[in-house]
């Protein structure tokens, strides 16, 4: 067995290097092709911006050049290949100049070297100060006390709910603690067959550990080792489970869109998720204008933190072009530049003063507002992924497969304890 | 007399295409499936480890990835006769027809493999929905008095209702490939039946299908092939769901190596199920040699 | 053929008629969606046909993508995508009619190369253009598409199924192999060909994941990475989609009906008709 290995140890070392010996050649080759127009890139700079970004992103972008006369090259990247076009931009070292990042990437990406330390910018420029944003989102770029990008844009959950229907059963109101909440959607339930008061969405990552939280959770101790089979945590699965299994929350995904679970009859009159949704149910469900409303969400027994969420700004690690990179990101980081990403593509800025424009006043967004204040991003380490990942699967059978909570949550403790150790 | 180097020749550009773009990645699979490569790995090869045959072992005994094996098996065992039979099937009837009528069938047995996936998952999903008041088949089913069934939410129906979706998906190129075959039967053979005093049965029977050996032998082949990467239907109806039902091999691994940049776990897996898929068109090849030999 | 009277052919054409109406349901709700709007479309009882038609789905979609450049690209890569046809009827032919040394393990290895999914040859393949600079060109988004297994085994059955007899008399007259390749098998395969050229149009047509990896510029991108872009980040606009799909489904249709005349064409072996 080991003189078998250290067999397929010298051909692995001699495949790889024959496998990879012309693609490192050609680093070599390509960084010379860059340093070519580096020379007079003083004047350009790329951008890869993850949607589409002659609708979304250009008006930013002309009026950069205009003040500042550098070019900005923007390649549009879909969401869906985004994680893929990296991956091999990563591989062959070959990135833009200026890359947005989806926050829960930060920590795989800048671990792998991907991403520049930008800390020293951070500091002297003014545009680009911590106390600008909110702390969730400056929170999503810091590893080891270096920084590896800015705040771009926002993203937070609060509670959707049908002011109509919930009026009807004595809340003029939305829930404001786990309790009202429970009974609310309970009462929501009893309006008949198939209706329900609340939804446990079971496909999102990250609903568990946001209840954990209220609940006083830290999901992971100070060495960095999972507490989800701890008192908090399990209570917090109780709760939640209790609303599935008393008929306030469907099990399972319904599989009907929202015009229908939130419009029309309020199949589900109660649910939690980001800002996008207010784009979609006035497109959609224009029927019940005026019976919806969004609010911060419930608190638990410690408090109703939220989960952060969007993206941020990095600079390609390799770059040559680091002074218009930041030139860049600067402009982009201010508020007016912000409202106007606001109205192109209706994400939330990131940049506290935005926040003072009327525009993010309204009563539907306003709560949002309202919630960054309380609200956290999720831990931040490349294994992360796939620690929720798994929690969704232990989730399932809890409610699909009627497994016992603790035994459930102590076996998927000790997966993500595994998970996280490699 | 044949020449020596001519058919050198004429395989040298698929070969050569087919070496860098298939077989050398191959190998790269495999020597990162001994590894623990994942994104900071590919951006900085001297962060990757040996790890022997650790991945092998892990993913053998990982829950996930066993049920995920028995599940391709169940697909593929149902799946891959379903889809040869119909589309064969399918293809004879068409041509018996024959006409302006007939070939338009064709066209339209083909549809799905042009219909959009994102239309396909809407459709399907409101086709499947368990409420006898939306869906269309539990709908179908409450006028006779049946169901309602909960074809994507119950564990053990989720897998045949990706079924009926990945056959009605898969019949079009398949058909087509018996229909460009059917049209290569001489005529005389049917003629000569015909005057011998077949029925039309017997002459499906004894010619049509023996006629369509090759032919048949293609579709089971590259079906199974295709039915043990099974991939689609699950990502985009059920993500594996419920309790892992649908999880496939090839949705298993996908979500390790692009979603969760295990490359050499996903490596590992996917050598697994490239081994299985080995082994299975090399038995499927063993078959058909048999039966030719008996028929000879 | 088997020869039928009509009473069968009726019936046959009823059992086909109405298992293809239910095949066919999702691709007319995909056509007809592309002239609804988005609320009707996620209707809880949807009707089939549109209340209200509308052209905003369409004018929407030329107006938002970069139609011009996207369009070109995808003719220019389907066009060259072509090419691999040929490719593929070679080796099949090649592995059908000859036998040469290491024949059979160079064919299991063909087959082997369908046996991988494609997510594993991805960063490779993209390490290997890259190093030979064929990253942001044209002959980058194709190359590893070009051929491919299930090409090369279409052509071997469908050669193998043909008597050897015919290219013998062929060369009894002194044609060389090449010459046997291009003007007796390969006009003997038609049916196939037009199988594999609706195949070869469809994925170039709808290629997506290499024009963008390939690509750093927009200028490579196809209709469908348009059609993705268009998506947006959260997009649940089923309407706009069905529309670039609707879109993008009609020159398929039009090869379609074009290749099936080939395919019904077929060469009678036997000679006489």
């Amino acid at each position: 067995m080991r003189k078998w290995n250290k067999k397929a140890l010298v051909g692995t070392v001699g495949l790889l290097t024959a496998g990879f010996l012309a693609a490192c050649g050609s680093g070599n080759s390509s960084e010379e092709a860059n340093s070519d127009t580096g020379s007079n890139s003083s004047k350009e700079v790329s951008f890869w911006f993850m949607g589409d970004g002659n609708e979304q992103v250009q008006p930013i972008l002309d009026s950069f050049t205009e003040e500042t006369g550098i070019k900005v090259n923007v390649q549009s990247i879909p969401w869906s290949a985004a994680h893929d076009r990296l991956l091999t931009a990563v591989a062959s070292g070959e990135g833009p100049d200026v890359v947005q990042m989806g926050t829960t990437w930060m920590s795989e990406f800048s671990d792998a070297g991907a991403l520049m330390d930008i800390t020293d910018y951070i500091n002297s420029e003014d545009e680009l100060n911590r106390d600008n944003f909110f702390e969730g989102n400056v929170g999503t770029n810091e590893f080891d006390g270096k920084y590896y990008g800015v705040p771009w844009y926002t993203e937070t959950r609060a509670l959707y709910y049908r002011s109509d229907l919930l009026e009807d059963i004595g809340y003029s109101e939305a829930p404001k603690t786990w309790d009202e909440l429970k009974d609310a959607a309970l009462k929501l339930s009893k309006r008949g067959d198939n209706m329900y008061g609340f939804n446990v969405d079971g496909s999102d990552q990250t609903f568990g550990f946001m209840f954990a939280r209220q609940n006083g959770s830290k999901l992971l101790d100070k060495e960095g080792n999972p507490l989800f089979n701890q008192k908090p945590f399990v209570e917090s699965a109780e709760y939640l489970n209790s609303m599935i299994q008393n008929g306030s929350a469907p099990a399972q995904d319904l599989g009907i869109d929202i015009s229908q679970s939130f419009g029309g009859e309020g199949i589900v009159p109660m649910f939690i998720s980001g800002p996008w949704m207010i784009t979609a149910i006035n497109e959609n469900a224009s029927d019940i204008d005026g019976k919806w409303a969004t609010a911060v969400l419930p608190a638990g027994p410690e408090n109703n933190l939220s989960n952060t969420g969007g993206a941020n700004l990095s600079v390609w690690n390799g770059t040559d072009n680091t002074k218009n990179a930041i030139e860049l990101i600067k402009f982009m980081s201010k508020p007016e530049n912000q409202l106007t990403f606001l109205d192109t593509s209706s994400s939330l800025p990131a940049v506290k003063s935005a926040w003072e424009d009327e525009k993010l006043q309204g009563d539907k967004i306003a709560p949002f507002g309202e919630q960054l204040e309380s609200s956290e991003h999720m831990p931040l380490m490349p294994k992360w992924e796939e620690v929720a990942q798994k929690y969704l699967d232990y989730w399932e059978q809890i409610t699909v497969g009627g497994a016992d909570i603790q035994d459930t949550l102590d076996a998927f403790n000790k997966d993500a304890a595994s998970i996280l150790k490699k | 007399m044949k020449s020596k180097k001519a058919p050198y020749f004429f395989i040298a550009p698929a070969l050569i295409l087919l070496f860098f773009f298939s077989i050398l990645p191959i190998f790269i699979a495999l020597i990162i499936s001994f590894t623990d490569m994942s994104l900071a790995g590919l951006a900085d090869y001297s962060r990757i480890n040996f790890m022997g045959v650790e991945n092998y072992t892990n993913i053998l005994s990982d829950p996930s990835f066993r049920q995920s094996i028995l599940n391709t098996i169940y697909y593929v065992i149902i799946g891959v006769p379903l889809v040869v039979a119909l589309s064969m099937g399918i293809a004879i009837l068409i041509n018996m027809g024959k006409g302006k009528f007939f070939s338009f069938m064709r066209l339209i047995f083909y549809s799905p493999s042009i219909t959009n996936i994102v239309a396909i998952a809407i459709v399907w999903s409101f086709l499947f929905n368990p409420s006898d008041s939306i869906g269309l088949f539990n709908r179908l089913l409450h006028t006779i008095g049946l169901g309602p069934i909960a074809w994507l939410q119950d564990p053990r129906i989720a897998k045949l209702s990706l079924i009926i979706l990945a056959v009605w998906r898969g019949i079009g190129i398949n058909m087509l490939i018996f229909s460009a075959a059917l049209t290569n039967i001489p005529k005389t053979m049917y003629e000569a039946a015909e005057l011998d005093g077949a029925t039309q049965l017997q002459q499906i029977r004894y010619i049509t299908i023996p006629q369509l050996k090759f032919s048949t032998f293609f579709v089971i082949v590259t079906t199974l092939i295709g039915w043990l990467q099974f991939f689609e239907e699950p990502f985009v109806m059920t993500e594996g769901g419920p309790l892992n039902s649908t999880l496939s091999v090839s949705l298993f691994i996908y979500r390790n190596g692009f979603q969760l940049n295990n490359f050499g776990y996903a490596a590992a897996g996917s050598l697994i199920l490239f081994v299985v898929i080995i082994i299975a068109t090399l038995f499927q090849m063993k078959i058909q040699r048999k039966e030719e030999e008996n028929t000879i | 053929m088997v020869s039928i009277n009509r009473k069968t052919k009726i019936i046959i054409g009823i059992i086909l008629g109405i298992w293809g109406a239910f095949t066919i349901i999702p691709f007319i709700w995909m056509i007809l969606s592309a002239f609804k709007t988005n609320p009707e479309i996620v209707a809880i009882q949807p009707k089939i046909l549109p209340n209200e038609w509308t052209l905003d789905n369409f004018r929407e979609l030329f107006q938002r993508l970069n139609f011009g450049v996207y369009l070109k690209n995808t003719i220019i890569i389907t066009l060259m995508s072509f090419v691999g046809l040929l490719i593929n009827a070679a080796a099949g032919f090649g592995f059908a009619h000859y036998d040469f040394k290491g024949k059979n393990v160079l064919f299991i290895l063909v087959l082997a190369t369908m046996m991988i999914p494609g997510q594993v040859t991805m960063i490779p393949v993209y390490l290997m253009l890259n190093a030979v600079g064929l990253t942001n060109t044209y002959l980058g988004i194709v190359l590893p598409g070009l051929t491919g297994a299930f090409g090369i085994f279409l052509f071997r059955q469908f050669f193998s199924n043909i008597s050897e007899e015919f290219f013998e008399a062929a060369r009894l007259d002194g044609a060389g192999e090449f010459y046997i390749f291009f003007r007796v098998a390969l006009p003997l395969s038609r049916p196939i060909l037009a199988v594999q050229g609706i195949l070869a149009f469809i994925g170039g047509w709808n290629s997506f994941l290499w024009p963008l990896i390939i690509a750093n510029d927009q200028k490579f991108y196809t209709l469908s990475v348009g059609l993705q872009l268009l998506q947006g980040q959260h997009g649940a606009n089923y309407a706009l989609q069905m529309a670039g799909a609707a879109f993008m489904v009609v020159p398929i249709l039009i090869i379609f009906l074009i290749f099936q005349k080939y395919i019904l064409s077929g060469f009678n072996i036997s000679g006489g008709k």
